[in-house]
C-alpha cells in the first residue's frame, strides 16, 4: 500500500496543509495569461458560434445546408463526437471510485468537470440543429393546449431523455464530491469569495456524521451513474441504428459507440491532464503513475476499437447484401472520403499501438501528441458515419456527396471554444484537484506506526 | 458549553472519541479534513438513512417513468405502422432513464434531509479540522467530564466555548 502511495507522487508527498494551500492558491491567483486566454476563447466562441448560429436562425437552417439529401450533416457528428467525449470523466470516475482505485483521486475532478462541459457543448449542438430553438420545449412532455405528447417510441426521446437524465446525474456528482473542497475555499477566503463559498457548500464542517452521509450517497450517485452513461451512448448510437440506412442498420452500434465514447473521452482527459500540469501548476499531483495508468486504459480501448471496426467490416461482408456491402465498399475505397477513413485507422489504431512501450505511456508530452491525434480520428469517425451513410440510401437517383457549408464549419470550430471557456471558468469556480480526496491518498496521520 | 479537543493524529482522535462513547457521554462530534475508516464504528452510526431515498427514487421513477409512456400514448391513438400503442423494448428503455433520473434526485433529497443541509447558521466550527486537525466537539452535561478523557487520550488542545 505505501509502495502505491511513494509511486503517486513524482516528488515527495506533500503535508496536509501543503495540498490545501496549492489547489486553493490555483484556485485564487490569476495571472494576465488567465484573462487573455479567457477572453480570446469566449471571444472565438461568440465569433465562431453564436453569430452564425444567429444568422441560421434569421436565415433557416437552409444556412447550414440542410435541404440536401444528407439533412445530419456535421451538427450530428458534432453532436455525437461531445457526447462521447463526456463518458469517460463519470464513467471511470465512477468506477475507479466503486473498484476503490486510489490513482484516480488527484485527477477525477477534473475529469467530471471535462464530461460536465462536453455535455453541454453536445446539448447546444442540439439547440443550433433543431430550427426553430424556440419551440424545443416540445421534445419534452410539456402539457399543452393542442393535448399532442412526443412520441416516446422514437429513439430521439429516448435521446431527450438520455441527456437530461445524464446531465443532471453528472451535475450532482460533481457538485457533491466537491462539497469539502467548497468549505475548505470557504475557510480560506474573505469578503465576497469567502460569502458565496459558504453559500455553496451548505454548511459543510466534516463532522462524522456528515461524511458518513456523503459517502454513502456519493456511493449511490456512482453507482447509478456507470449504468447511465453506458445507456446514454447506446441511445445515442440507436439514433442511428434503428434507421434501415445502409452501413448504420447494426447491432454492433451500441457497444461501437460506447467503446469509441470512452476511448477518446480518455483521450480527452490526457490532454486536460497536461493542461492542468502545465498551465495550472499541478505537476506535483498528477504525475508518472497516472499518465502510465491512463495510456494502459487507451491502449486497451484502442484494441477493443479496432477489433469492433473489424467486425463491422467483416459484418458487411458476411451479410451477402449488396446494399450492406456496397456501402462498406463507399466507405473504405470508393466513396469521396475513403481518405478520411484511412485517416482514422492510422490515428486510432495504428498510433495507439506505441503504447505497448513504457517509455512512451510515461512522456508527457509524446502523450499529449496521441492524445491529440486520437481525438482527431474520433472526430473523424463520427463524420463517416453520418456523411458516408446518409447521401447514400437505397436510391441512386438520391445519391450526393455531403460537404459542410461554412456555417457548419465554423460552429464546429467555435464548439471547442465554447469548451475550453467552459472549462477555463470551472478551473476557478471548483478547486480542479480533489483537496481531501488526495489527502487520502497520502500517508495517514497516525502516532502510532499501522499494524498492517 | 461546548469542549473543543484538537488531535494531530486520527487515529488519537480515535481513540478519544472511543473512550467518550464508552463512558456513556453524549453530544460528541469528530471533525476531521478526510473521511476517517473506523469514525462509523467509533461514534456509533450505523448504515445512512440515505439508501432508503434512493430506493423510494428508483421505485417511483420506475413507476412514473412506464405510466408517462403509456398515459401519453393514449391519449391519442396514432396507430403507426402496425406497431404496438404500448410498445415495452422502447417505453423499458425510458423507465430505466427515469428510474435513474428519480434515483439521483431522491439520493440528492436524502443527503439534505439526513446530513441536515443546508446550514448556514452559525455552529461550533474550527477552520482547522478542514485542514490537518482532527476536533473532537463534546457539547453539554458531559463537557466536565470528557476534558480528562480527552487529555488522557493526548489531545493537543481544549478549548471551551460558551454558545447557546
Amino acid at each position: 500500500m505505501s509502495a502505491t502511495r511513494e509511486l503517486m507522487f513524482d516528488h515527495g508527498q506533500p503535508s496536509y496543509s501543503e495540498v490545501n494551500h496549492d489547489v486553493i492558491k490555483a484556485l485564487t491567483t490569476t495571472t494576465w495569461r488567465y484573462w487573455v486566454t479567457l477572453g480570446i476563447s469566449a471571444g472565438t466562441a461568440l465569433l465562431f458560434f453564436i453569430a452564425p448560429w444567429i444568422y441560421q436562425i434569421i436565415v433557416g437552417v437552409g444556412a447550414a445546408g440542410m435541404n440536401r439529401n444528407a439533412m445530419w450533416g456535421t451538427y450530428l457528428s458534432n453532436f455525437i463526437f461531445w457526447i462521447g467525449l463526456s463518458h469517460s470523466g463519470t464513467l471511470l470516475s465512477a468506477v475507479l471510485h466503486i473498484t476503490q482505485s486510489d490513482w484516480r483521486k488527484s485527477i477525477y475532478r477534473s475529469a467530471e468537470a471535462m464530461t460536465l462541459f462536453s455535455l453541454m457543448t453536445a446539448a447546444m449542438f442540439v439547440m443550433v440543429h433543431v430550427g426553430r430553438v424556440w419551440f424545443v420545449h416540445w421534445t419534452f412532455p410539456v402539457p399543452n393546449p393542442m393535448e399532442l405528447w412526443p412520441n416516446f417510441r422514437s429513439p430521439l426521446m429516448f435521446d431527450v431523455m438520455a441527456i437530461v437524465t445524464y446531465l443532471t446525474a453528472s451535475s450532482v456528482f460533481i457538485y457533491m464530491g466537491s462539497l469539502p473542497d467548497f468549505a475548505a475555499v470557504r475557510d480560506r477566503s474573505t469578503g465576497l469569495r469567502k460569502r458565496i463559498y459558504t453559500i455553496m457548500c451548505f454548511g459543510w464542517r466534516g463532522t462524522a456524521h456528515e461524511w458518513h452521509t456523503l459517502s454513502w450517497a456519493y456511493t449511490f450517485f456512482a453507482v447509478l451513474v456507470i449504468p447511465l452513461a453506458v445507456s446514454v451512448h447506446s441511445i445515442v448510437s440507436w439514433d442511428f441504428a434503428m434507421s434501415t440506412v445502409p452501413g448504420l442498420h447494426q447491432t454492433i452500434f451500441a457497444p461501437y459507440f460506447v467503446c469509441g465514447a470512452i476511448y477518446s473521452g480518455t483521450a480527452g482527459i490526457v490532454t486536460v491532464m497536461w493542461m492542468l500540469r502545465r498551465f495550472m501548476g499541478f505537476g506535483r499531483y498528477i504525475g508518472q503513475l497516472h499518465i502510465d495508468n491512463l495510456s494502459k486504459l487507451l491502449l486497451v480501448l484502442s484494441l477493443i476499437w479496432t477489433y469492433i471496426n473489424i467486425s463491422e467490416m467483416f459484418t458487411g461482408w458476411y451479410s451477402g447484401t449488396s446494399f450492406e456491402y456496397e456501402a462498406i465498399l463507399f466507405r473504405i475505397k470508393d466513396g469521396p472520403y475513403a481518405w478520411l477513413y484511412w485517416e482514422m485507422i492510422a490515428f486510432c489504431a495504428l498510433v495507439p499501438l506505441a503504447l505497448f512501450s513504457k517509455r512512451i505511456r510515461t512522456n508527457w508530452n509524446v502523450m499529449l501528441v496521441i492524445s491529440i491525434l486520437i481525438n482527431i480520428g474520433m472526430l473523424t469517425e463520427r463524420f463517416i458515419i453520418v456523411a458516408s451513410s446518409l447521401p447514400r440510401k437505397f436510391l441512386p437517383d438520391a445519391f450526393g456527396v455531403y460537404f459542410p457549408s461554412l456555417v457548419e464549419i465554423s460552429i464546429t470550430v467555435g464548439s471547442f471554444a465554447i469548451f475550453t471557456t467552459l472549462f477555463l471558468l470551472f478551473v476557478k469556480i471548483f478547486p480542479a484537484v480533489s483537496i481531501y480526496e488526495v489527502k487520502e491518498t497520502l500517508n495517514p496521520l497516525r502516532k502510532k506506526e499501522a499494524h498492517s | 458549553m461546548t469542549l473543543l479537543a484538537s488531535f494531530a493524529h486520527e487515529d488519537t482522535a480515535l481513540d478519544a472519541a472511543r473512550a467518550l462513547r464508552e463512558k456513556g457521554i453524549g453530544g460528541v462530534e469528530l471533525f476531521s479534513p478526510i473521511p476517517l475508516h473506523g469514525a462509523d464504528e467509533a461514534l456509533g452510526l450505523g448504515k445512512s438513512k440515505v439508501r432508503v431515498f434512493t430506493l423510494l427514487g428508483a421505485i417511483l421513477g420506475a413507476i412514473g417513468g412506464f405510466s408517462l409512456c403509456v398515459w401519453t400514448a393514449t391519449r391519442f391513438i396514432l396507430p403507426t405502422a402496425g406497431k404496438a400503442i404500448i410498445a415495452l423494448p422502447p417505453y423499458l428503455l425510458i423507465t430505466y432513464e427515469t428510474t435513474i433520473l428519480l434515483g439521483t434526485l431522491m439520493t440528492l433529497l436524502g443527503f439534505f434531509v439526513v446530513g441536515r443541509f443546508p446550514a448556514w447558521r452559525d455552529r461550533v466550527y474550527r477552520p482547522s479540522s478542514n485542514v490537518d486537525r482532527f476536533v473532537i466537539a463534546v457539547a453539554g452535561s458531559g463537557a466536565a467530564d470528557a476534558e480528562t478523557i480527552l487529555r488522557a487520550a493526548g489531545a493537543e488542545s481544549i478549548e471551551r466555548e460558551e454558545s447557546e
